[in-house]
């Protein structure tokens, strides 16, 4: 059923529960990727999903329900189940359905998608240049080229109908590097760019050197370290505690941010900002999970909390305006907040001359596990790493099997310098983190 | 469900691209959250995922294509896409199907689909009410309960054609203490394959307080510092430990390209010989248990390890092929949008010889980590790390002062022949478990256990 048929017959559906107050939250997804192992192509991927998530309102309360599954007797089915569910949900709902923004500024549209025989040559010429990027490259190198779109639109009651499509190529290298005595890997993944030449040298060169820098890491000796965290591995930090910058979670008391706002939480040298529509990022979003028009907002401004991010209930709850952060963690999930890309700002400093400053540290190219050893309430993680002694002013000797430990509130007030290397990942889903790479003095180190 | 004859004619275009195998994996699972935040039931969702999924294998190359339109025309459409995905378009062979049924060994006696909404409702809030209450420094209480119930058909040009419905049910409860500036977490996550029946046995109040319990030590803990030292590894969750230094590793989508530290040990010792390690399917009611995987081949007890020495690896029908060995019953993917691979199931260290008082006896200086939290691992080179949730100081033999904020990390082959005291109080713990088939449930356990030194993470 095609979705004005399926929105036609829910209506009725509607309808006839009695129900005048509705979101019709409508989600699609198109992904297609193209493997390679040893050289060839191995595996090839597509898929395609739609999904209708329904709210309604009734009783004072928000009711949920969501389906794959485009028949008329589900859409039925569909009406009754939300409104069941907002018939056993305790919680009020004080905000309602969104009658709109006095303006949306329109993103600007998705760059055309590779076809899939372009996957095809991007992953099979990715294969050809991380087998040529070294000597020591071996069995069990793979690359992959994928791209996936989504597009939402949302309806509701009160006539709102906004719609906006995304989307993401991106292509993925891991390199196996072999010694007599050693077999270790690394990725990279990137965004591909409109030259895709130099994207995929950029992502095989960057997978390799990754990988052969890494031969021969020894364990270093447990202690204290000035430490050069590098942008990618400062990402994925901030990626982890950013539910702290909730206001939702704030709400919850499940952030150590709460109450906090106009407080210093920060050294001077850190700003993030949130931006839906951030430079070098694909993901464009123009309006939020409720209707929202979306906008650039500073969290943190030299050090100093400004605002945390908002829906219109959280909002309305801390006696602000919605920040047009909210989200859904699927498009079945109930309403809750989540930046679109969130960054520190980069400083003119070189990554070299935070280097120069921290002789004898560790360079952290690595954090893992974070979704276990990082406390998203307490700040608190103790992480296995990998990276290399800093000598002489630059990553020398490289080191592995040892945790770093700390507090990521401390560290955030610790930091004493960033560096210019901002990093935007590949986005997941629709969120993506940007570091530069930072510097913080005195931090614990545990290894041999 | 779709009838035989729309299956025999899907697996036919799937083919027709020069193929040698195809199947077809048609999915409709209900999945169901209630969430409880602040004493107030915060919001009831449900979603039907619905879709199919066709694969197509020449030798070991794979086609997936997947799709939520279940429509005929949608169906043929993917189908289509896969065989032209796979190489120039040929006539499809004739496919017979004979439809087989495997007997449902978890049957669930309270379906969570038909149970009432209210009744869900009170469990999430009695396990709410059991934190709040087991201490006045307890300031949130969050709970959720998820149930799942999902119907699966496969059908493949083998002729299989079958069909089967999984039940699993789970309630989750983090309690947040609070001291002054002070705030720790605790928690507690018990699911099964049952239905909700479950919570007869594993009360709501029993995980309320396990929770608050958690949390309130940790508010009192100190943090650890870092270095070598001995650890006891308390059963249950623990089993994280052989999960993330072993279990990955010994997963045909690692072995059978050869990128895992298991590749060629088959028959060689591996592992200290009191460590006995079993991936087992067939346990009924259990996490990770199903009665067929996502491939339509019946689960089974797999031993892996047997007093020391590698008997098994987990095989999946990819990973059999690049193999040469028989599947066993290890492939799954969290839905139809996702390819199979190998995975694992209820995975466990067995009961050992050791008294477990001895274990904790033997140490004069260590770690006894009470309750583990997740972790990862690199499956070529074995690095692992995992994070302790509730950790003790032992000293001279005794279990003494709370610390906080350790973590595990270590390499498997080696922690393999460190476990050198394995005791008699297997348990399991719930997790879920991800990777390139997405998020699938599996059970971790092992009684206690002694590795006799690792490194510790803390600060």
């Amino acid at each position: 059923m095609q979705l004005e048929a399926i929105k036609k017959s829910l209506v009725e559906a509607l309808s006839r529960l009695g129900i005048d107050e509705y979101e019709i939250y409508y989600n699609s997804k198109a992904e297609t990727s193209v493997d390679t192992l040893n050289g060839e192509i191995n595996a090839f991927s597509s898929g395609e999903r739609g999904g209708i998530c329904l709210r309604v309102l009734a009783d004072g309360k928000m009711g949920y329900a969501a389906t794959e599954l485009m028949s008329e007797e589900e859409m039925e089915s569909l009406a009754r189940r939300a409104l069941e569910s907002a018939l056993i949900t305790e919680k009020l709902d004080t905000v309602g359905f969104f009658r709109g923004s006095p303006e949306y500024t329109p993103v600007a549209a998705a760059a055309a998608a590779p076809t899939a025989t372009e996957l095809r040559e991007g992953a099979l010429r990715l294969a050809s240049l991380t087998y040529s990027a070294g000597e020591r490259v071996g069995e069990g190198t793979a690359t992959s080229a994928f791209n996936y779109s989504f597009t939402v639109r949302l309806l509701n009651s009160h006539g709102l109908d906004l719609e906006y499509t995304a989307a993401v190529s991106a292509a993925y290298a891991e390199a196996v590097v072999e010694t007599e005595n050693e077999k270790i890997s690394d990725y990279s993944v990137k965004m591909l760019t409109p030259d895709r030449e130099s994207a995929l040298q950029a992502i095989a060169s960057e997978a390799v050197s990754r990988a052969e820098r890494k031969l021969g890491a020894k364990i270093p000796p447990s202690g204290r370290y000035d430490l050069v965290i590098d942008a990618s591995a400062m990402r994925q930090l901030l990626s982890t505690f950013s539910s702290s910058f909730s206001a939702k979670a704030a709400l919850e008391g499940m952030s150590r941010l709460g109450g906090r706002v106009g407080e210093k939480i920060a050294a001077d040298c850190i700003t993030l900002t949130d931006d839906p529509r951030r430079e070098g990022s694909p993901m464009h979003i123009p309006f939020d999970a409720e209707g929202v028009a979306t906008a650039r907002r500073a969290l943190i401004e030299r050090g100093v909390l400004r605002t945390l991010l908002h829906n219109r209930e959280t909002a309305k709850r801390m006696n602000t305006d919605s920040t047009a952060n909210a989200s859904k963690a699927s498009y079945s999930s109930p309403i809750g907040v989540r930046p679109y890309s969130l960054a520190i700002e980069p400083s003119e400093t070189s990554r070299e001359e935070l280097f120069a400053t921290a002789e004898g540290g560790i360079y952290i190219t690595e954090v893992k596990g974070l979704h276990a050893g990082a406390n998203p309430v307490t700040g608190d993680f103790s992480l296995e790493s990998e990276g290399f002694i800093i000598r002489d002013g630059k990553a020398a000797e490289p080191v592995k099997s040892f945790t770093v430990a700390g507090n990521f509130f401390t560290l955030l007030s610790e930091i004493s310098a960033v560096a210019s290397d901002l990093d935007i990942g590949v986005p997941t889903g629709s969120v993506g983190f940007g570091s530069p790479s930072v510097l913080v003095r005195n931090m614990s180190v545990a290894g041999e | 469900m779709l009838n035989k004859i729309l299956l025999e004619e899907i697996l036919g275009i799937a083919l027709s691209g020069g193929a040698d195998f195809a199947e077809v994996f048609c999915e409709c699972t209900r999945n169901g959250r209630t969430v409880l935040i602040d004493g107030k039931i915060e919001s009831v969702t449900e979603e039907c995922v619905s879709g199919v999924g066709i694969r197509a294998f020449r030798g070991t190359s794979t086609v997936y294509g997947s799709t939520s339109d279940i429509s005929r025309e949608g169906l043929i459409r993917c189908a289509r896409g896969v065989a032209a995905a796979m190489g120039e378009l040929k006539e499809g062979a004739r496919v017979h199907l004979t439809e087989r049924i495997f007997p449902n060994i978890h049957p669930a006696r309270i379906s969570p689909s038909s149970a009432d909404g209210k009744y869900k409702c009170e469990l999430v809030r009695r396990a709410a009410v059991a934190a709040t209450e087991y201490d006045s420094r307890i300031v949130q209480a969050a709970g959720t309960l998820l149930t799942v119930d999902r119907t699966v058909q496969i059908a493949n040009t083998e002729g299989l054609l079958t069909s089967d419905r999984h039940v699993r049910s789970r309630l989750m409860l983090e309690a947040i203490a609070e001291e002054g500036a002070e705030k720790q977490s605790g928690s507690c996550r018990p699911g099964r394959g049952m239905g909700l029946e479950f919570f007869e046995q594993f009360t709501p109040e029993m995980i309320g307080k396990e929770a608050a319990r958690q949390a309130i030590v940790n508010l009192g803990a100190s943090y650890i510092s870092a270095g070598k030292m001995p650890v006891a590894i308390e059963s249950g969750f623990g089993g994280v430990i052989f999960h993330e230094a072993c279990g990955h590793s010994l997963e045909a989508s690692a072995v059978g390209i050869g990128m895992s530290e298991m590749c060629g040990k088959l028959g060689k010792k591996i592992a200290n010989e009191k460590v006995t390690a079993i991936d087992d399917g067939t346990i009924v009611g259990a996490w990770g248990s199903v009665n067929i995987d996502d491939e339509g081949t019946p689960t089974a007890r797999n031993v892996l390890i047997e007093n020391g020495v590698l008997k098994g690896y987990m095989i999946d029908r990819l990973g059999s092929r690049r193999m040469g060995m028989p599947m066993t019953g290890s492939g799954r993917r969290e839905s139809y949008i996702y390819e199979p691979t190998s995975r694992m199931t209820n995975t466990f260290i067995d009961n050992g010889p050791d008294k477990n008082e001895d274990i904790i006896a033997s140490i004069d200086y260590g770690l006894y980590a009470k309750s583990m939290g997740g972790g990862s691992v690199n499956p070529l080179t074995g690095d692992f790390n995992f994070t302790v949730n509730e950790g003790y100081i032992v000293r001279n033999g005794k279990i003494c002062e709370a610390v906080r904020g350790a973590s595990l990390i270590g390499k498997g082959a080696e922690i393999l022949q460190d476990i050198d005291m394995v005791g008699q109080n297997l348990a399991t713990g719930q997790g879920m478990c991800g990777s390139s088939s997405g998020s699938v449930p599996t059970d971790v356990g092992q009684p206690l256990i002694r590795v006799s030194s690792i490194t510790v993470g803390g600060r």
